[in-house]
C-alpha cells in the first residue's frame, strides 16, 4: 500500500513540479501524434463512404432483386413491388427494364450511312419514375428540363456524359457532342426497333461518372419497345431503399422468406470494383498508420528519455535512500500514462472540435465526390492503444535502464 | 555494529585494473563517531559507498549487526539501507520538485502511516533549525540548509548507522559548523552511530576516532578526545 502511494506521490510531484515546458511540449506533441493517427484512416474512411453512398444513391439502392441464373426478366413485378413494399424497413421499391440502345444525334446530318457522325451505345432503363424518386437520387440531379412523368412516351430523360458539351468531362467523341433539352435523339434496340425520343432533362450527379452515364425512359415505353404483351409486368431487376438504421441483412432474409423465384442481393455484393479499392485503401491506411506510430513512438521516446535521463540523478538519489526500483519505475509508468491520455484528450478534441468541423464544411473534393472525415471506433481504439504502447515504452525502457545501473554512477555519473 | 573483513575493491579489469581499497579490516562500535580522513583518491568515499550499501566490493566481507549484508539481494538490499542506514552525501542532494519537509519524509513512506512520519519528519526539521523552512522547495534554501535537510531525511527512519561523505565540503565555515555541531548533538544525545567522511583537519575534534586511508590501505586509527 505504502509503495502504491509513494508511486503516486513520485509521479504526481514530478508532474506538477517538473519543467512545464518539456510538459506540453510532450502533450503537443503526442496529441498532434494522436490527431495525425485518426486524419489518414478517417480521410479514405471518408472516401470510402463517398463511395458506398454514391452505389446506392446513383446505382444500386440497398438491395437487388435479380431474375434466377436461368431467366432473363423477373416476372408479375407489380405484386412483387406491392409485397416487398410491406416489409419493414424498406422506403421504395422501383423495378427496372435494363436494355441497351445505339443514340444518333443528328443523324439527318450524317453524309453517309457509315458516317459514325453524333452517336454511341449507352444503357437505356425503363422505370416508374413516381417510384424511382424513392429509390435512387436521378430526379435530383436534373440540371436542364425536367425529370420523367410516369405516363411519357416519347421522352428520355440522359446523363450529362451523354448529352456532351460543355458539361461532361468524357472526349467529346463518347459523347453525343451537345445534345440539349427539346433535342431529338434516335434510338436504335438491339431487337430492330427504332424509336425517336425528345431530350426531356439531362441529369448530372457530379459524384459517380457511371450513373452519367445512363439513361431512362418510362417503363411503359421500354415495354412497348420489347413487346408490350409479354414485358408489361416483367422486370430485369428490382431496386430496394432501405430507411435509415435498417438492417439490410434483415430485410434480405424478409425478402427470401417471400418465396420469390429470385436472387436478392445487398448493393456490396454488386460493388466489386469499390470494395477491391476499398481494401486497397485499407492496406494503405495501415502502412500509414504504422509508420505514423511508429513516428510518434521514436519521437516520443526520444524527448521522454531525454527528459528521464535529465532526471538520473534524482533516480540515483531516491535509490539512495532506499526507495524500491519498482517504484521509481512505476512512477515513470504512470508519468507516460498520464502524458499519454492528456494527449489523447487534447488530440482528440483537437480532432473533433477543429479538423472534423474544418473538413465538414470544406470537404476534399476529389474527382469521386466530396470527401469529408468519417471516424470508425475501431481506428479509434488503434490509435489510442497506439499511443499508450508508445508512451508506455518510452517511460519505462530509460527508467528501467538507469534503475539498473550502479547508484553512484546514477548519482555522480562516473 | 560493523564489522569489515578483508574488503577489496577494484574498478576495471586487467592492466587497467585500479585498486580503491586493498584488504581493509576494521570494526566500529554502536555508538561511535567515527571520521573516515585520508588524501583525495585514497578511498575515502569508496569504503563509505561500501559500507552504505551503494556499492559492492570485489571481494571480502561487511557485517551489520552480526550479518554478512553482502549475502543479502538487491532487493534486501535496498530494504536494508531503508531500515537501518540513512546516507547524507558530499553535495546538496535532495530531490528538486519535492518541498523540504516532503523531501525528508520521503523514505519513509514505504514504512509508516502518513501522520507518524509527517510528524516525525516535522520534528526533525524543528530539531535542524528548519521548522520555518519546511514548505519551501531546495532551490528556495541555502546550502547549509540544505544539507541539514538531507540529514533530518536520512534519520526519518531512525537509522542504526548514519553515513556522511563529505557532508562540509559544498559549505562555507559556518554552515560547516552547523552541520557538524549537529552530528556532536545526535551523537551525544541519541547515541546515534555516525560515520564520516572528511578531509578536513579541523573536523577531527568533533569525532570518537579517526581512520586514516592512504593508497586504500587502512593507516593508524587515532582517537582524538572531544
Amino acid at each position: 500500500m505504502g509503495n502504491i502511494k509513494l508511486t503516486l506521490f513520485l509521479a504526481f510531484k514530478s508532474i506538477i513540479r517538473g519543467n512545464r515546458w518539456t510538459l506540453i511540449l510532450v502533450i503537443v506533441m503526442m496529441a498532434l501524434s494522436f490527431a495525425n493517427l485518426l486524419v489518414t484512416p478517417s480521410i479514405l474512411s471518408g472516401l470510402t463512404d463517398t463511395f458506398d453512398r454514391q452505389q446506392i444513391d446513383n446505382l444500386l439502392a440497398n438491395i437487388i432483386v435479380d431474375p434466377p441464373s436461368y431467366e432473363y426478366y423477373l416476372d408479375h413485378v407489380g405484386p412483387i413491388e406491392k409485397r416487398i413494399e410491406q416489409i419493414p424497413g424498406v422506403i421504395g421499391v422501383s423495378s427496372h427494364l435494363n436494355n441497351t440502345a445505339f443514340f444518333e444525334y443528328e443523324w439527318e446530318k450524317k453524309a453517309s450511312p457509315e458516317d459514325k457522325g453524333k452517336s454511341g451505345t449507352w444503357p437505356v432503363i425503363g422505370i416508374d419514375p413516381s417510384r424511382e424518386v424513392n429509390v435512387t437520387k436521378i430526379a435530383s440531379y436534373i440540371i436542364e428540363g425536367s425529370y420523367l412523368s410516369p405516363n411519357d412516351r416519347d421522352e428520355i430523360v440522359i446523363g450529362a456524359e451523354i448529352a456532351g458539351g460543355s458539361m461532361a468531362v468524357s472526349n467529346e467523341g463518347k459523347t453525343l457532342q451537345g445534345v440539349k433539352v427539346g433535342d431529338e435523339v434516335r434510338l436504335t434496340y438491339p431487337n430492330g426497333v427504332q424509336r425517336e425520343y425528345i431530350v426531356k432533362g439531362i441529369f448530372q450527379s457530379r459524384e459517380i461518372i457511371q450513373a452519367d452515364r445512363m439513361t431512362f425512359i418510362t417503363r411503359k415505353e421500354m415495354a412497348s419497345v420489347l413487346g408490350r404483351q409479354v414485358y408489361d409486368d416483367r422486370a430485369s431487376q428490382i431496386l430496394i431503399k432501405t430507411g435509415q438504421g435498417a438492417e439490410e441483412n434483415q430485410v434480405i432474409s424478409e425478402i427470401e422468406s417471400l418465396g420469390l423465384d429470385a436472387e436478392v442481393k445487398s448493393w456490396r455484393e454488386y460493388g466489386g470494383t469499390a470494395s477491391g479499392i476499398v481494401s486497397s485503401f485499407d492496406i494503405i491506411a495501415s502502412l500509414i498508420n504504422t509508420i505514423g506510430l511508429a513516428v510518434a513512438g521514436i519521437v516520443m521516446f526520444i524527448i521522454i528519455y531525454i527528459s528521464v535521463i535529465n532526471k538520473k540523478r534524482q533516480i540515483g538519489i531516491l535509490r539512495a535512500i532506499g526507495i524500491k526500483r519498482d517504484v521509481i519505475v512505476g512512477s515513470y509508468l504512470l508519468q507516460a500514462i498520464f502524458y499519454a491520455m492528456l494527449g489523447i484528450i487534447s488530440g482528440g478534441l483537437f480532432f473533433g472540435y477543429v479538423i472534423t468541423p474544418y473538413f465538414d464544411l470544406h470537404p476534399l473534393e476529389l474527382s469521386v465526390g466530396r470527401v469529408s472525415l468519417v471516424i470508425e471506433s475501431g481506428t479509434v481504439t488503434k490509435a489510442v492503444m497506439g499511443i499508450l504502447v508508445a508512451s508506455v515504452l518510452a517511460g519505462i525502457l530509460p527508467a528501467l535502464h538507469i534503475t539498473r545501473q550502479n547508484i553512484i554512477k546514477s548519482i555522480w555519473g562516473n | 555494529m560493523i564489522r569489515v573483513n578483508n574488503l577489496h575493491k577494484i574498478y576495471g579489469h586487467g592492466t587497467a585494473a585500479t585498486h580503491a581499497l586493498s584488504s581493509i579490516n576494521l570494526e566500529i562500535k554502536a555508538g561511535e563517531f567515527v571520521a573516515i580522513m585520508g588524501r583525495s583518491g585514497s578511498g575515502k568515499s569508496t569504503l563509505l559507498h561500501l559500507l552504505g550499501l551503494l556499492d559492492t566490493p570485489t571481494n571480502g566481507d561487511i557485517l551489520i549487526e552480526g550479518k554478512s549484508i553482502l549475502k543479502l539481494s538487491e532487493k534486501e538490499r535496498g530494504r536494508f539501507r531503508l531500515e537501518k542506514l540513512g546516507y547524507v552525501f558530499q553535495e546538496y542532494s535532495l530531490l528538486s520538485e519535492m518541498t523540504v519537509l516532503e523531501n525528508v519524509y520521503i523514505p519513509a513512506m514505504c514504512l509508516g502511516n502518513e501522520n507518524s512520519y509527517k510528524q516525525r519528519a516535522e520534528e526533525l526539521l524543528q530539531m535542524v533549525g528548519l521548522g520555518e523552512r519546511a514548505k519551501h522547495y531546495p532551490n528556495e534554501v541555502s546550502g547549509g540548509e540544505q544539507q541539514r535537510t538531507s540529514i533530518a531525511r536520512a534519520l526519518i527512519n531512525h537509522p542504526k548507522i548514519l553515513f556522511a561523505d563529505e557532508p562540509t565540503a559544498s559549505l562555507d565555515i559556518n554552515s560547516a559548523q552547523v552541520i557538524l555541531a549537529l552530528f556532536k548533538k545526535l551523537n551525544k544525545e541519541t547515541g546515534q552511530t555516525i560515520v564520516m567522511v572528511t578531509h578536513e583537519p579541523e573536523d577531527r575534534k568533533h569525532v570518537d576516532r579517526i581512520i586514516w586511508l592512504s593508497d586504500g590501505l587502512v593507516g593508524k586509527e587515532a582517537t582524538e578526545p572531544n
